[in-house]
């Protein structure tokens, strides 16, 4: 008989509860539905806010590049300075094309070996060593580009008397990606479980094949994002190839060259008297922002293919 | 810090239950105890594991097991602060001390781990052959036959044959625990420690993977954690017991044939624990 009772009592007390919760919750949804409304028009406000000036922005660029770049010319041709005779003879951005080109591949082949190793060794390692490498690479990520620029004049351009040149502003640019390709590729090799490289070791792989065969192709993903950033934030900047490329006028790829660069001409034209000169800075730029949507684009495609290949 | 935990490790003795009937040990154990940062989390282990026979460690959780099978294929060598005290043996030769690299230990010890985790940048051909490219062979008749055997072994040739070159994440929980199996078979290892290797997959994978086992131990000496009592039970002819003591380090409480330590255990607390009666 107590038994019962004492089965009974808790059983009451758990429908008094449920009654309150409900009756609370009541009372509440109104509130709710009201504080849902607000925030939704928030959202909506902010978008437009973050939309408007983007969209704008794009249009202008589509508006007013459009028109240049669909000249081969543009592409083809050596820039040249307007007369009065011409005042639209601008000629092309060919050199330019192939400077940031050239400045990138250098800057690569130079920055994502060193970066990927040492975002790996970071990954791996509790050392001393890999402490301050990190405080290092977090610094120099957060220095502004225009010290790389001076760094690669003052130590490539008047120290090593290599003058302007390819090499000098890939070498700023490399060090400007480093940072960015070290801590994403920590991060990415860092993100690998436990878990594989114990099943690596388990197996008699030595560490540094457990690091290379197992770990590196786990972490690939990420590695290459952190590249692919690091290069579309290359492509872009204008201060640290300002001081040592040269802004040659010729089509050529050697690294002792100077050459020119997207950026580089966007701000050279941008400050000429020649209205022609100044229209053409919205066709290099449009060149520019394909350039980086296009990378990032296939970067992005290409880790959906192999996250799913999983 | 040390010399404490030294005292501690050798305070107490469980005498070896040696049963020479038994037939010859792939490995032993002698006092082993390992310790964290100064914390002993397992020891007084002492046992021997017989050739071609399944060992399964029972007990409650952070009773030890997992430590104390990972001591076995000095998989504590890169934890920080993680010592193994006493001596391990195998064919006697001291793993820790003796003749013996960390890598000949590993592929003559393989593991199979709780959760599968097979290489998810490989296929289901290059996970089996893993361990043989991290060793160096490279020719791809020994491979090739490798793969096969292996797969075979862990009964999942016939279902994956066709697709050998398909991600291994292809596969199911199951699929994928015994081509864990099959990458630890691939070496040819003489002793196979496995961790709770059924814990996450369903009863019918659990079951061709206990039937395997049986299979297994004609070539390989098995040595299993296990949670299932029936598993325990059902699969493996020698039983090691362990059991948290008052300060928490687990230790072993008895170790003999399966069949005693189920029907006729020595210590009350082995009979309790097989039984259900605490956890
Ligand atoms: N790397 C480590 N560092 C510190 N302590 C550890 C470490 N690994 C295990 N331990 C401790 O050792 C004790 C035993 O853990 P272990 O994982 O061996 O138990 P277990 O018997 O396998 O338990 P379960 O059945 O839950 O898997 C626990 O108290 C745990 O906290
Ligand atoms: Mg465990």
């Amino acid at each position: 008989m107590s038994d019962m009772t004492e089965l009974v009592e808790p059983v009451e007390t758990g429908h008094q509860m449920r009654d309150e919760i409900r009756s609370i919750s009541e009372r509440s949804r109104a509130r709710r539905q009201v504080r849902s409304r607000i925030m939704v028009v928030l959202c909506a406000l902010a978008l437009l806010v973050t939309a408007v000036p983007l969209v704008l922005l794009l249009f202008q660029l589509f508006n007013r590049g459009l028109p240049v770049v669909l000249h081969i010319g543009f592409y083809t041709q050596l820039p040249q300075t307007p007369s009065l005779i011409a005042p639209n003879a601008t000629g092309g951005v060919s050199n330019a094309i192939l400077g940031t080109l050239v400045l990138t591949l250098y800057a690569s082949v130079m920055a994502i070996p060193v970066g990927v190793l040492v975002g790996v060794y970071l990954a791996e390692s509790d050392s001393k060593l890999a402490a301050t490498l990190r405080v290092i690479s977090q610094t120099m990520a957060g220095a502004p580009s225009i010290l790389m620029g001076l760094f690669a004049f003052s130590f490539i351009v008047r120290d090593l008397h290599v003058g302007f040149s390819a090499i000098a502003g890939s070498f700023a640019l490399a060090v400007l990606m480093l940072p960015v390709i070290v801590i994403s590729s920590e991060i990415a090799v860092r993100g690998v479980p436990h878990t594989l490289r114990e099943a690596g070791l388990a197996l008699g792989a030595k560490p540094h094949k457990v690091s290379m065969k197992i770990v590196l192709p786990a972490a690939v993903t990420g590695i290459v994002t952190g590249i692919i950033l690091a290069i579309s934030r290359a492509i872009g900047e204008t201060a640290p190839v300002l001081l040592v490329i040269g802004g040659g006028y010729i089509n050529s790829w050697k690294p002792l060259d100077p050459v020119s660069a997207l950026p580089l001409s966007i701000y050279e034209n941008a400050k000429s008297e020649w209205p022609s000169l100044r229209t053409e800075v919205w066709g290099i730029a449009l060149v520019l922002v394909v350039f980086v949507f296009v990378l990032s684009l296939s970067a992005r495609i290409w880790a959906s293919r192999k996250q799913q290949a999983r | 810090m040390d010399q404490e935990f030294m005292a501690q490790v050798e305070t107490k003795v469980v005498a070896p239950t040696e049963s020479p009937e038994r037939g010859a040990a792939a490995m032993q154990l002698k006092g082993v105890a390992v310790s964290f940062h100064g914390r002993v989390a397992v020891r007084d282990c002492t046992f021997d594991v017989t050739k071609n026979r399944v060992t399964s460690l029972i007990g409650p959780s952070g009773s030890g097991k997992t430590t104390l099978l990972r001591a076995l294929n000095r998989l504590h060598d890169l934890t920080p602060g993680a010592k193994v005290a006493g001596q391990i043996l195998l064919e006697g030769t001291d793993i820790y001390r003796g003749d013996i690299t960390v890598t000949e230990l590993r592929t003559r010890v393989g593991m199979v781990f709780q959760r599968p985790n097979p290489f998810p940048t490989m296929s289901i051909y290059e996970n089996a052959v893993s361990g043989l490219r991290f060793n160096g062979v490279k020719k791809k008749s020994i491979l090739d036959e490798a793969a096969e055997t292996s797969l075979k072994s862990a009964a999942l040739w016939d279902s994956v044959q066709s697709r050998l070159k398909v991600a291994a994440s292809n596969l199911s929980g199951g699929e994928q625990q015994r081509l864990c199996i099959a990458r630890a078979l691939a070496m040819d290892p003489e002793v196979l420690l496995m961790d709770e290797p059924t814990s996450a997959l369903d009863p019918i994978a659990t079951l061709k993977i206990e039937e395997l086992m049986t299979e297994l131990k004609k070539r390989v000496t098995v040595i299993i954690v296990t949670h299932n009592m029936q598993q325990a039970a059902r699969i493996s002819d020698d039983c090691a017991f362990l059991l948290m003591g008052e300060d928490r380090a687990g230790e072993l409480i008895e170790f003999d044939t399966t069949e005693k330590i189920f029907n006729n255990p020595i210590d009350p607390r082995t009979l309790d624990y097989t039984l259900g009666r605490f956890g």
